[in-house]
């Protein structure tokens, strides 16, 4: 009888540490996904630079992305964001990938994926239904630095986002991680 | 035991029939197959663009803003749209078996080769439509180049204009597509 309870206990124990890949985005998909950055590539985030969330105002703001002027693409007070600074991101991308899309594959739509081999640049889009406005999940990833921003959209910025994936994305992470104080 | 066994396997003949006509008429070309020359390529990119998210831009999509009018318009009807590109660093990093599951696709279910096609875009550049009786059903590109390698499939009703108005949209690249009448009269 013991041993009946043994096994069952290691049974238990075996598939709830080894189904833990499969079930990281379940919960609250930002923080799974921050966590899956971790352990896949051995790294630690850093806390949202506090200037980052503090120039978070309107949505109407002009903000200064690439360079210019630009209309602010993420709802107030909509952005999560997280920062992976300075540490070395080697692993299988395409195992990552894989890894990334299954754990988001039932609640998130993948819009675009870009994988740079030459900057070791990966980039990640996913889009979800929040009633009238839409969640957009950005993920990249380079050589030293990853970003994990979640925001909010309006349906004038999904236009954009439709209409020029890749250009969006990167402005999306480029206003999450904007300095307003710079 | 006997007559479950018969309603189960009738049952699995009417899905295994109804899956087989649904892909029939589906213009989705599968490109799993070539994910693995992302390992290869220096610069790859993965544009899915499904009828779920098709569906949310009309919905959401006004008809007042200029810009979203034009997304709206271009997406209407559309139920997929799908690319994958890679680019290589040099020659050689891919084969043309590596295209067969996508040609092969592209050998059945209604699909045609244009003929009357040309691009601005160096490389081969073959476009294929997909018809339902007199309708265009679907779309796929191919552009096959020594360092490139682009599957553009657009799902849904889509002719070569709406095409050119995608070209360097939604994800789609500049194709540089061009329809050459001359040369279909000819033929």
């Amino acid at each position: 009888m013991k041993t009946i309870a043994t096994k069952i206990f290691i049974a238990v124990f075996v598939t709830c540490f080894t189904a833990a890949p499969a079930v990281y985005a379940k919960g609250d998909d930002f923080n799974s996904v921050v966590k899956m950055i971790e352990d896949f590539y051995r790294v630690k985030h850093v806390g949202i630079p506090f200037l980052a969330k503090a120039g978070m105002k309107v949505t109407t703001t002009a903000a200064r992305i690439k360079g210019g002027t630009a209309r602010r693409l993420a709802e107030a007070g909509s952005i999560k964001l997280a920062v992976f600074e300075n540490q070395a991101f080697n692993g299988d991308f395409l195992k990552f990938r894989g890894s990334l899309n299954s754990a988001l594959n039932e609640t998130w739509m993948p819009l675009i994926q870009t994988f740079s081999a030459t900057n070791a640049e990966q980039t990640y889009i996913y889009l979800r239904n929040a009633g009238d406005k839409t969640h957009v999940l950005v993920i990249t990833i380079d050589e030293r630095d990853a970003t994990v921003v979640q925001v909010t959209l309006s349906q004038k910025n999904l236009a954009l986002l439709l209409k020029d994936p890749e250009g969006t994305g990167k402005a999306i992470t480029e206003e999450a991680t904007l300095n307003d104080q710079e | 035991m006997k007559s479950l066994f018969k309603t189960t396997f009738i049952a699995s003949l009417l899905v295994a029939a109804s899956a087989l006509a649904a892909n029939a008429q589906d213009s989705r070309i599968q490109m799993g197959s070539l994910d693995h020359l992302a390992a290869k390529a220096s610069q790859t990119v993965d544009v899915n663009i499904d009828e779920r998210l098709m569906k949310l831009a009309v919905r959401l999509l006004s008809d007042k803003d200029e810009d979203e009018r034009e997304v709206k318009k271009l997406v209407a009807g559309l139920k997929g749209i799908y690319v994958k590109s890679f680019e290589f660093e040099a020659d050689g990093q891919y084969v043309v078996t590596d295209l067969e599951p996508i040609r092969a696709q592209l050998r059945g279910a209604g699909w045609t080769k244009m003929v009357n096609i040309t691009s601005k875009k160096e490389g081969n550049v073959e476009v294929y439509l997909q018809f339902a009786g007199e309708n265009v059903n679907g779309l796929a590109v191919l552009v096959t180049d020594d360092k490139e390698l682009t599957v553009v499939n657009i799902v849904g009703p889509v002719d070569l204009d709406k095409l050119a108005q995608l070209e360097g949209q939604m994800g789609i690249p500049e194709l540089g597509i061009e329809k050459t009448k001359k040369k279909n009269d000819e033929q």
